[in-house]
């Protein structure tokens, strides 16, 4: 199990994460997995002398997200990714580059979360 | 009056080991802004890991990346292992620090040759890369091949070394330390590579803490931080030095990987006069049930696996951070100021390993 | 400042340091991972492990045909086939695959089921 796990929702995520700059805390990275029928669990990392904390919330597809990188700039490449490949929409990042970062134009889109394939005529 | 020009700088290039667009936005000769671009090399790694099932997926993700593979495989089975509450024998860490240094090694002796190509000293690019066959060659001789050992498994390692192995890994690290005295002189005290890099990219400490900089870019500022003083496989039992310089330029950050080398050998001889006898390995049974975060210490920096299993064979998430994607950032600071002609070696000093970054 | 060059000129003089591949071929090492040998046939009991453990699913194997497929192309040459088989009839070999003209996919048939009377007669 993860120790140091503090769940929020995402009206108090700016609040915590301008706590733990404050407190000298270094930014890590997100992780975020699809729970299944349109739920997603978005975890935030965060480091301090070998110690982490992490903070929890829990979003639906496609609900808005205030973005972190006004407070950690480092978080404007990962928050890109979660946004085109789990449908996790960031709002206020600092460099967006619409949707286009890792997939390409004619890419499936949100390509990580939970997607059906079926296959279309025989081979 | 100025008149500012845009001039891509990759995907293809040839001091760049790997695809990176950066977009220049120039006055001059100088840089006034800098927007990275990836995407080049994505494979949806991470979606392939939730079909293996979790013993297999050490195969995946050790091709992650060539350079760092053994650390790769080192985190995924350090973190399936504490979600399942197993305890390794004590001669299998011993084992995994062994090859992880002869990989750091090789791996520092790889980015020392592109560095000095980086500048056109194609001389000690070779012989940079002559030396590291020897590492090449014992990792071959002990594993089985030469890049992606495949050496970890859930529950321990999967080969032995014998004692005329280790005899030889213990005179391949002499050699090593012979060769690398007489190129630290070419790297460090040289008058036109110090012209190349001293003052160059110069970054802060709280510029390098705050924009979350990890591995040698980080040390290099003064940041003292270093994921084997942790203590996980063997490492708390052999007594690491972290090395630490202060200036924050490209200087300090090749001073960083040069004197850790010396530092893996001094690792690995101890590793080996200590090794306890015993099992390699234990049965494992069950799967993984929870959440876990695992961190190692790559030759780039940190790595951070997120493993989310639910009790069937297959994992329902990973997730890999890998130090390159943290090291990154670092470019949107370094850059704007600095000069074209000095954009390939600050890009190397990042140690860039876009493939890892993108997985 | 030309510390350097009492290295280049030792290298200049002393003999390459390269091989004439493939006039002068290397000597494999003992441990050596280079491809999967050949299966021995008769001895393979069609279990179907190697099968299930592979990582890139580049063996089939059939029990009521009794036949064990191989496509050379797509093993990522692991090791775990030859470690898990229960009657070790696979054999890893030290050299590598040379080049080929044609993708191949090698299909072996063993002998047909013997009954357990007729084959202690046998011994």
């Amino acid at each position: 199990m993860i120790a140091n796990v503090n769940e929020i929702t995402k009206d108090q995520l700016l609040g915590e994460t301008q706590k733990m700059a404050a407190q000298g805390y270094r930014f890590v990275t997100t992780s975020c997995t699809d729970l299944g029928e349109g739920k997603l669990d978005v975890l935030y990392h965060f480091d301090k002398d070998a110690e982490l904390h992490n903070l929890r919330i829990k979003a639906e597809k496609g609900e808005e997200v205030p973005s972190i990188s006004k407070i950690y700039l480092c978080a404007v490449l990962i928050e890109n990714e979660m946004s085109e490949l789990f449908g996790l929409k960031v709002v206020g990042m600092a460099i967006d580059y619409g949707g286009h970062m890792l997939l390409a134009p004619e890419a499936l889109k949100t390509p990580q979360s939970k997607i059906t394939i079926e296959q279309r005529g025989a081979k | 009056m100025n008149t500012k020009t845009t001039i891509p700088f990759g995907p293809q290039h040839p001091v760049l080991p790997e695809p990176l667009n950066l977009k220049l936005v120039m006055e001059d000769e100088k840089i006034v802004e800098a927007i990275p671009a990836i995407g080049y090399v994505h494979r949806g790694l991470e979606k392939l890991a939730e079909v293996k099932d979790f013993h297999q997926n050490v195969f995946l993700v050790e091709r992650i990346c060539g350079i760092c593979s053994v650390q790769h495989a080192m985190a995924y089975v350090q973190g399936i292992e504490s979600l399942m509450n197993i305890e390794i024998p004590d001669r299998a860490k011993y084992l995994r620090v062994i090859w992880a240094e002869l990989h750091r090694i090789h791996s520092h002796l790889l980015w020392l040759g592109l560095f000095a190509d980086a500048f056109g000293f194609e001389a000690l690019f070779m012989q940079c890369w002559r030396d590291r066959e020897k590492v090449m060659d014992i990792m071959e001789a002990t594993s089985g091949a030469r890049v992606v050992v495949s050496v970890n498994a859930v529950g321990g390692v999967k080969r032995d070394i014998s004692s005329e192995h280790l005899a030889e890994i213990v005179k391949v690290c002499d050699q090593v330390n012979e060769d690398m005295k007489k190129m630290e002189n070419a790297f460090l005290n040289d008058y036109t590579v110090r012209h190349r890099t001293v003052g160059v990219g110069r970054l802060t400490k709280d510029q390098a803490y705050s924009l979350g900089a990890v591995g040698p870019m980080a040390r290099a500022c003064g940041v003292a931080q270093d994921l084997r003083t942790m203590g996980y496989a063997a490492y708390g039992k052999l007594g690491f030095q972290m090395v630490v310089e202060q200036d924050g330029d490209c200087w300090a950050r090749t001073a960083v990987r040069v004197k850790e080398v010396y530092e893996c050998v001094r690792l690995i001889k101890t590793a080996i006069a200590d090794l306890p006898a015993g099992d390699i390995a234990i049965p494992v049974k069950g799967n993984p049930n929870g959440e876990v975060v695992s961190r190692v210490e790559q030759p780039r920096g940190e790595v951070l696996y997120y493993i989310k299993g639910n009790g069937t064979k297959n994992l329902d998430r990973l997730r890999v951070r890998t130090p390159t994607f943290a090291n990154i950032p670092t470019l949107l600071v370094m850059l704007p100021g600095s000069q074209l002609a000095d954009v390939p070696v600050l890009l190397l000093t990042i140690d860039p390993c876009i493939s890892c970054t993108e997985r | 400042m030309f510390d350097f060059l009492g290295n280049v000129l030792k290298n200049v003089l002393s003999k390459p340091s390269t091989r004439m591949y493939p006039y002068e071929k290397r000597e494999a090492m003992d441990k050596a991972r280079g491809a999967l040998g050949e299966i021995e046939i008769n001895k393979c009991i069609f279990c179907g492990i190697c099968a299930s453990k592979c990582p890139a699913l580049c063996i089939k194997v059939d029990k009521t045909e009794r036949s064990w497929e191989f496509n050379r192309l797509k093993c990522i040459v692991c090791n775990v086939c030859v470690e898990t088989c229960p009657v070790k009839c696979l054999h890893m070999d030290k050299a590598h695959l040379g080049p080929l003209l044609a993708s191949e996919k090698s299909k072996y048939f063993g002998p047909p089921k013997q009954a357990p009377a007729a084959k202690a007669s046998e011994n």
